[in-house]
């Protein structure tokens, strides 16, 4: 069966998907420059060897881009390198999310705030299930975890972050 | 899930994360350019063809080291020690092209091997109960393959022990 990706062009693919990787990415590297990194790696791997292969590419690619991040992190001399060059621009610009179109960017601010004190092990599953949707049962193949760990991570996720937002939350 | 956890969930969706950077996009280019080969395209056509010759190589290394073996266990007087054995040109055992089957891949063309230690081991007893000697050979056999279209060469090194038990010599 071909892959619905099989008739764009990588740019096309990027514009698409892009944004939502890239979010993935950042909760297991250091810096933005760090993420892109990883997704480099893990997307050029992918378009040019594993594009025909069955299967979910956001589950394929979300895995290759993790594994891509465990090893950037063990290559001790590239990463410091790395920092050097992501110091410079990592306090002008590594958020994670654009600005929503007619509304003020405070919340924006908010929420990375709060997505940034989360533990790692929540915050990865968060992501991956609010902006990959990915079902439990993906974030656990995903992430090596138990389906029922995955959730429960997620629960604790959104009440945390319930929590450090509550002045703000509606409802 | 309660309101305020779903209305939660809810906002955090809307979120876009943020594009990747130019930088990243300037990268990506570099490596996959704009021009995107077709789908389930082959591979390069030489490692293509490198692959469909892979088994016959081995093979051909099988049978290459077979005729060595053969060679270097015919019966010798003892004491009679061959520092380096002939090269054994493999053209002769090379199989026939099928009709159809491009001349582009590698050849073997050579197998040397050479003995660089010999130890005796003592005395030891024969199957037929008489007397012998028991003699350590030690070898690096080298086969060389190479591929007459584009001039590359591929070479194998293996180490080889070979033990030869001879009669004792009671002269």
């Amino acid at each position: 069966m071909e892959s619905k990706h099989e008739q764009l062009n990588w740019q096309d693919w990027i514009e698409a998907h892009g944004p939502r990787l890239l979010l993935c990415a950042r909760q297991w590297t250091r810096s933005l420059a760090d993420a892109e990194d990883a997704m480099q790696e893990a997307f050029v791997r992918y378009w040019r060897h594993q594009r025909h292969l069955p299967g979910d590419p956001h589950a394929l690619l979300v895995t290759s881009i993790r594994r891509a991040a465990i090893d950037m992190a063990r290559r001790e001399g590239r990463r410091i390198a790395r920092e050097q060059r992501s110091e410079m621009s990592q306090e002008v610009d590594d958020q994670l999310f654009t600005k929503l179109p007619g509304e003020g960017d405070e919340r924006r601010q908010e929420i990375e705030i709060a997505l940034q004190q989360l533990p790692e092990e929540q915050r990865e599953v968060l992501v991956l299930k609010i902006w990959q949707e990915f079902t439990f049962e993906q974030i656990a193949a995903a992430l090596e975890i138990p389906a029922n760990t995955a959730a429960s991570r997620y629960r604790y996720a959104l009440n945390a972050l319930r929590k450090q937002l509550e002045p703000l939350c509606h409802g | 899930m309660d309101d305020t956890l779903q209305n939660l969930e809810n906002e955090l969706k809307r979120l876009p994360a943020r594009k990747p950077s130019v930088h990243f996009m300037e990268e990506l280019q570099r490596e996959l350019g704009t021009v995107t080969p077709a789908l389930n395209a082959r591979p390069a056509l030489g490692l293509a063809r490198w692959r469909t010759w892979s088994w016959a190589a081995w093979s051909l290394v099988g049978a290459a080291a077979g005729l060595v073996i053969m060679a270097v266990v015919q019966p010798k007087p003892a004491g009679v020690v061959t520092k380096a054995a002939p090269e054994v040109p493999l053209a002769s055992i090379s199989p026939t092209l099928a009709p159809g089957v491009p001349a582009n891949r590698y050849e073997p063309v050579k197998a040397t091997s050479v003995l660089y230690d010999l130890n005796e081991e003592g005395l030891t007893t024969l199957p037929d109960r008489s007397e012998g000697r028991q003699l350590r050979y030690r070898f690096v056999d080298t086969y060389t393959w190479k591929n007459p279209t584009t001039n590359a060469s591929l070479r194998w090194s293996v180490p080889r022990d070979e033990v030869r038990l001879v009669r004792a010599n009671l002269d």
